[in-house]
């Protein structure tokens, strides 16, 4: 009985390690990506796949992207709110930039940017 | 009682004296036609057409083209009792105020007087166009039971309407001389002629009067046209035609001493698909994307139309943009709808897509313009070339609008935009017309920046004068028939004062 009790309760530690590995290891269940310097900015993003598609269409119209400085940028816009509140007030002051020709509050612009980059 | 009258049944050689001779049969002809009905002045209205469609008559607008793609001559007119008004959509919408203004964004801008000078005439327009009870900017009020209109943030766009002129059996809107024909029999002092084209205005020698006009048929009759005061409302194409057709006294061309008869033409463009609206709720009024019918006889579409302070602050002209059809998102536009859905807080699971029209204004530009051609039709009268001409500044200004709509849209968290078009060629590609000629014999006090004066009569010639959108200095954006009709009853009181 023992013996059949350990076995279960290896197999199951052993399952739970491996689906740990699988999650964290490989892209089966959860997106994995490199570590970014602007890590703490495109964790605003709920679905960064998706916006690194957006900002793949983003950069074509950003020639002289530079990662760096958005970031800073987008540091910057976040100190006093989120993402919404910062996408908010870029639309409000007009600033706005075109991805494949949609029209996107630019901090989103940038972060989609970001995302493609990363 | 007069009646339609065939002028292929005119004796050659018959000499008619009316007090005012129209030429041509369309809106404007039709409704000058019917405001002086009840005066005591004798009218001929001439219509080069009869009653329906001709392609023997049609051929006589054939023309040559060059420029930009423009429709041919023949095909986005007609000639017949009625004149355009017998293949039109029936949008009415008054010009803005800001359309009258001289605007220093706007080379060449500017009426002589503002939209308070024809505003008195709108409301007979409307009847004649038999577009309902007036509402326009108040219809949001009337409509509140079939959906509110689309919330925007502040800024430069708002819902605008057109009325419609009443369907005839739910098909198509009031065509002037099929529905105004009875009219035309019953009116006593009218002599409305069918099958007359005039081929020539011949001046008295000094060249300040209109001394007759010349008239012909296809079949060979000549007659000759002797009025106290002409009204030329042949539309923008053929009113220049017969002024620089007709330069036997005046070798430039009557009205043309300043080189303006025929330059200034203008059209609404309405390239297709111009932007891509997403909706995130997926809710829209039906009133956007069709006509809706109210039980007062109002039928009803909304708009986005830019405010006159945005006009002013962006140096844009008129333009309406409207929702069509519903859209597909391809990859890129879903993840934009839901990375920004997402960014602003706001769920975008049931958004829909619609494809954007719009009807543009053009900036007036002088090389836009008609010609003459060594080409005869079948009267012997030279045939027309239009050098047609649309700048890129047209198209980016008309851009910036629409990025104002997808900003509010965004501000208001109701949806977002793509501009579909941005290169020339991708415009051009999408590219329509609504045939709406205007600008031709264009009105201004100053004879040498107009042909017409704000009366309408033509600079130098006591008794002729012009009726139809071939006036309009500038354009707008709204469809010019309601307009020109105004303008038109205006002519008619005006007429009624002189000729008293």
């Amino acid at each position: 009985m023992t013996t059949r009790r350990n076995i279960m309760a290896g197999a199951a530690g052993g399952l739970a390690l491996l689906g740990g590995a699988l999650w964290r290891f490989t892209d089966l269940f959860v997106k994995h990506y490199p570590p970014t310097p602007y890590d703490d900015v495109l964790a605003r993003l709920i679905d960064r796949e998706r916006a690194a598609r957006l900002g793949a269409a983003a950069l074509r119209g950003m020639p002289g992207f530079d990662a760096d400085r958005a970031a800073a940028r987008l540091r910057s816009a976040f100190a006093t709110g989120g993402l919404s509140v910062a996408a908010t007030i870029d639309v409000v002051n007009g600033r706005m930039l075109e991805a494949d020709g949609w029209l996107l509050p630019q901090s989103v612009a940038l972060l989609s940017a970001l995302a493609a980059k990363a | 009682m007069s009646a339609l009258i065939d002028a292929r049944t005119i004796p050659n050689g018959t000499v008619l004296t009316p007090d005012i001779a129209i030429v041509g049969g369309g809106p404007a002809g039709i409704s000058l036609a019917l405001a002086l009905a009840d005066s005591k002045l004798d009218v001929v209205l001439l219509e080069s057409g009869g009653t329906n469609f001709d392609p023997r008559i049609q051929k006589m607008y054939a023309g040559a083209e060059a420029g930009v793609h423009y429709t041919p001559l023949d095909a986005g007119r007609l000639r017949f009792l009625g004149g355009s008004t017998n293949h039109w959509g029936g949008f009415c919408r008054p010009l803005d105020g800001i359309d009258f203004e001289v605007r220093d964004w706007v080379p060449h801008s500017g009426w002589p007087f503002g939209r308070s000078e024809i505003e008195p005439y709108f409301a007979r327009a409307q009847s004649l166009c038999e577009a309902g009870p007036w509402l326009y900017d108040a219809a949001g009020n009337a409509v509140t039971d079939q959906g509110a209109p689309l919330a925007l943030g502040n800024g430069g766009i708002y819902t605008s309407w057109f009325q419609f002129s009443k369907t005839q059996g739910s098909v198509l809107p009031t065509y002037f001389g099929h529905r105004y024909a009875g009219d035309l029999n019953r009116a006593k002092q009218l002599k409305p002629l069918l099958h007359a084209n005039v081929t020539a205005i011949r001046l008295a020698l000094d060249g300040g009067r209109v001394d007759r006009l010349d008239a012909a048929t296809l079949t060979g009759n000549h007659f000759t046209v002797k009025p106290r005061c002409t009204v030329l409302a042949a539309g923008a194409m053929e009113n220049a035609r017969l002024m620089l057709a007709s330069n036997d006294v005046m070798t430039p061309g009557i009205g043309n001493q300043n080189d303006l008869v025929g330059r200034f033409f203008a059209d609404h463009p309405i390239p297709r698909d111009v932007g891509t609206l997403v909706l995130f709720s997926g809710a829209i009024a039906p009133f956007y994307s069709n006509n809706i019918s109210l039980p007062n006889g109002a039928i009803l579409r909304a708009v986005f139309s830019p405010t006159a302070e945005f006009a002013r602050a962006r140096n844009v002209v008129g333009s309406l943009t409207t929702v069509e059809q519903p859209a597909q998102l391809d990859a890129t536009g879903i993840a934009a709808v839901v990375t920004t859905a997402e960014a602003l807080g706001v769920d975008a699971s049931g958004a829909k897509a619609f494809s954007l029209g719009c009807g543009m204004e053009l900036k007036p530009d002088p090389e836009r313009r008609l010609t003459l051609t060594s080409e005869r039709d079948a009267l012997g009268m030279p045939r027309l070339k239009l050098a047609m001409r649309i700048a890129d500044s047209d198209f980016a200004l008309y851009r910036q609008t629409l990025a104002e709509l997808g900003r509010q849209l965004l501000a208001a968290k109701t949806g977002m935009l793509r501009l579909n078009l941005s290169h020339r060629e991708e415009w051009l590609s999408k590219m329509d017309w609504g045939n709406h000629h205007l600008g031709t014999t264009r009105m201004s006090t100053d004879a040498r920046s107009g042909v017409v004066d704000a009366d309408c009569k033509v600079h130098g010639i006591g008794n002729l004068y012009v009726a139809g959108s071939s006036v309009f200095p500038t354009y707008g954006s709204s469809n010019p028939t309601m307009n020109l009709v105004a303008l038109t009853l205006r002519l008619a009181d005006h007429l009624r004062k002189v000729m008293a």
